[in-house]
């Protein structure tokens, strides 16, 4: 900030710092000085954090109640300070928090920790994904045989799917439903579990599949053709569960790869 | 200037109406409270899934106000469109009755600080909000309500009163004002300014709502203190008192009890509206009167 009046740039750079960083110097120099700049500016910070923090409990609801309000609140607290977020639209907020909390040492010790905040991540987007219309069946059905090997599927909005060496799925409804018993009987070492997760008539839905079946919907939902995700799955049972997943809805909109080089182009994602 | 056909058609009452939290979905669904309109934060209804198809619902029988908390209309750095957007999407299917947002600005560098900070009151900040303002209602296609702010701080180079400020955007852009009384009680409270005097000083023509809403006190280590505009308690009797002046100018006007913190059982918002309502009627009789004089 240069001599005399600041512009508006300056005053909401200044701020922004002065908010996230905790600092206020740059900005005592802009305000009146009725009362100490620091107090004002901490009433500003208190609202941000309180709703940013708010809005990461409403997001992972689960991964609070593992770790306790405080140690929730001061893990988010450093998470906001490192990836504030972007838009004002924050039932979306905390894309990148599970890969903040498995690099986040206090939390080191719930080897589990992260993979449940992957789930509750695909819960949130389930809740709040766009509508979609399923896909129309007939449409496929209409697409000569010799380009359906082509055809490329878009996942419905609200499906995603989740991998975990734990069984995520069962601390997750048990510490949702304060069930501290079925949170004793959990074997971690049970296994790892795929997940599918979506949004039925309003409702979130996180169904098991085997690892054959969700290796084959990570290929055909990441938008691979379905000759690849055929190639991927290398499995005779590949083709019900394509038909299975259409029949489910999980499918919403598709396109022909016209060549070569797009089909590949996908491969490096 | 907004000129464009407004699709907010049929004007909200000049009653009082309650802000709709998600906890209170289902109990207005099932008792249809006896209030005349409801305002929701848009922010809370974007994508889709149940929200947005509750909200759906409950508009076929009650009016809908969309008040927006996060389009940060004085960034120095221009509008998010893709917010924006959602605004829209949302607007698309709740056809709301009344659409508003804030003399503020959240947005700077690319990121959301989730408050409605304080713009300067400056030409330059004046130029900006009605920029953007223009630029809202045309996406929209609506006219909209801007709030006059709750503030805890003032800047050294201001130059013009915020009551002006906040009449020259709505002189500007053709938007309405969406007087918020607690936040007139708070400012002036905190800045040393006659509460009265701000009233006066709005065009009563350009007041499309008003709110009234329960605030705190927070004193400091050097004795000094502050009203925090919390939204978490009952209004107080000075911002009721003020609430009638505002009636007296402006005449009846849809009023919206707002309480997001702490949020009470229904029946206490609908009791903070009823008696918003008989000072609305009060302010009814007086101007019947003054119309039959």
């Amino acid at each position: 900030m240069g001599f005399g009046v600041p512009t508006l740039l300056d005053i909401q750079t200044a701020m922004r710092r002065g908010l996230l960083d905790d600092g206020h110097a740059r900005v005592a120099a802009i305000l009146d000085d009725a009362l100490a700049p620091a107090d004002r500016l901490s009433i500003y910070r208190n609202t941000s954090r309180t709703a940013l923090i708010n809005a990461l409990r409403l997001n992972f609801p689960a991964v609070q109640r593992l770790v306790g309000e405080d140690f929730f609140a001061a893990a988010a607290d450093t998470f906001i300070t490192r990836e504030p977020p972007q838009t004002a639209w924050l039932d979306l907020y905390g894309e990148s928090f599970p890969d903040f909390l498995q690099s986040f040492e206090p939390a080191a010790a719930l080897i589990y920790l992260p993979d449940v905040a992957r789930l509750e991540r695909a819960v949130c987007r389930a809740l709040h994904a766009v509508d979609a219309e399923p896909l129309d069946y007939s449409q496929i059905l209409e697409i000569e045989s010799s380009a359906q090997q082509r055809v490329r599927f878009t996942p419905h909005p609200s499906v995603s799917l989740v991998f975990s060496l734990y069984p995520v799925d069962a601390i997750w409804r048990a510490v949702l439903a304060r069930d501290d018993a079925a949170l004793a009987a959990i074997d971690l070492s049970a296994g790892a579990v795929g997940l599918l997760v979506e949004r039925r008539a309003g409702e979130i839905e996180v169904t098991r599949i085997d690892q054959r079946q969700w290796i084959f919907a990570e290929a055909l939902f990441s938008g691979r053709s379905l000759s690849a995700a055929l190639a991927v799955a290398d499995d005779p049972d590949a083709a019900a569960w394509l038909a299975a997943h259409l029949a489910a809805g999980h499918l919403s909109n598709f396109a022909l790869s016209n060549s070569e080089s797009l089909v590949v182009a996908e491969h490096t994602q | 200037m907004f000129r464009a056909t407004d699709r907010c058609s049929r004007p909200i009452p000049a009653n009082a109406g309650i802000g709709l939290r998600f906890q209170h979905h289902q109990a207005v669904l099932d008792t249809r409270p006896d209030v005349a309109w409801m305002e929701v934060h848009t922010e809370n209804y974007m994508g889709g899934g149940s929200p947005i198809r509750c909200l759906e619902t409950i508009r076929r029988d009650i009016p809908i106000s969309l008040h927006g908390v996060g389009l940060s209309l004085g960034s120095a750095e221009g509008l998010d469109q893709a917010h924006l957007d959602r605004i829209w999407q949302v607007a698309e299917r709740i056809e709301p009755d009344l659409m508003s947002e804030h003399i503020a600005w959240s947005v700077s560098g690319g990121t959301y600080l989730a408050d409605l900070l304080p713009l300067p009151m400056t030409e330059e900040a004046l130029a900006v909000v009605c920029r953007h303002v223009d630029q809202v209602q045309n996406t929209l296609g609506r006219r909209i309500l801007v709030e006059n702010p709750s503030t805890y701080t003032l800047f050294r180079h201001s130059t013009i009163p915020e009551w002006e400020f906040m009449a020259a955007v709505a002189a500007g852009t053709g938007c309405g004002i969406l007087c918020d009384v607690n936040n007139i009680y708070v400012s002036a409270k905190n800045h040393g300014w006659d509460p009265s005097a701000y009233l006066a000083a709005l065009p009563s023509d350009a007041i499309g709502e008003i709110h009234l809403a329960g605030h705190s006190v927070r004193q400091f280590a050097d004795g000094g203190t502050l009203r925090i505009d919390d939204h978490s308690s009952r209004v107080i009797g000075e911002v009721w008192s003020l609430y009638e002046e505002a009636l007296r100018r402006f005449g009846p006007v849809p009023t919206l009890i707002e309480w997001d913190q702490n949020v009470p059982p229904l029946d206490v918002l609908v009791e903070e509206a009823h008696h918003a309502d008989a000072l609305i009627d009060v302010a009814s009789d007086g101007v019947r009167r003054a119309d039959a004089a």
